[in-house]
């Protein structure tokens, strides 16, 4: 389902703006997972989420409580703000940074909550066999589009 | 002409406690086997206005030593570099320098 783009390219920097190369099955997808990762976020108790709202205080645990009081809304806010812009972006033949931004954004956020689910190390190998590879093949796979992604964004600095 | 020497009450401190509110805040970006070396350099660039080659630079310092202070200042300022680093996906903490 992957085969359909014309080139290797998934995303293109076009001056101001990022072209967007994916096939329909892969923006479906992207949908897909965008629609999943806001209602993970926003029923907000799935212990896998925690790589999303890391400790600030690494060794005060009352300041941290503070500061995570302080910060866990805004932190929220501008996810499900993302997800939200990448599903109202994903059928554009181009985006903008602000757009762009939101999309590295969901790819990054999920590739965190995907990952820390997966317990992947810097180690791993890929086992096709494995139990978890279609997961993990989805992890590279966001991986890839946000290489791309990244690269665009560095053009438009 | 001088002033008057006017009289000052001096706040009874003590120096240990102020040098230790002096002290100022670091921020730390930890290793995590999850974000991508790019993704890390350019948040670098875009949260800090660093250039590429200090990017990458840090980015390598926090892939090869497990952590690097990226930024720091006073409290106020390393909580929100942190706010910035958060929701950006990495994993950074802040700490009084020692």
């Amino acid at each position: 389902m992957f085969l359909r783009r014309k080139g290797p390219q998934a995303l293109r920097r076009d001056g101001e703006r990022t072209v967007i190369l994916l096939g329909d099955d892969e923006r479906a997808l992207l949908v897909d997972l965008a629609e999943q990762f806001r209602s993970v976020l926003a029923a907000d108790d799935d212990p896998d989420l925690r790589r999303l709202y890391p400790a600030a205080y690494a060794d005060d645990a009352e300041r941290d409580a503070d500061y995570a009081g302080l910060v866990h809304d805004d932190l929220l806010r501008t996810r499900l703000d993302a997800a939200d812009g990448l599903v109202a972006s994903a059928t554009a033949e181009s985006i903008d940074d602000e757009e762009l931004a939101a999309w590295m954004q969901v790819l990054n956020g999920l590739r965190l909550l995907l990952g820390t689910r997966l317990d992947v190390s810097e180690e791993d190998g890929f086992d096709p066999e494995a139990l978890d590879a279609p997961s993990r093949a989805l992890l590279a796979w966001l991986g890839f589009l946000l290489e791309e992604a990244v690269e665009s964004a560095a053009a438009g600095l | 002409m001088s002033p008057a020497p006017v009289e000052v009450d001096q706040p009874d401190v003590n120096q240990d406690d102020e040098t230790a509110t002096d002290r100022p805040w670091i921020v730390l970006v930890w290793n995590d086997p999850i974000n991508l070396m790019s993704y890390v350099s350019f948040v670098f660039q875009k949260v800090f206005g660093y250039s590429r080659e200090k990017a990458d630079r840090l980015m390598l310092d926090v892939h090869h030593k497990g952590r690097a202070v990226v930024s720091g200042g006073t409290r106020e300022k390393a909580e929100m570099d942190v706010f910035r680093l958060h929701e950006h996906g990495l994993w950074a903490t802040l700490q009084q320098d020692d």
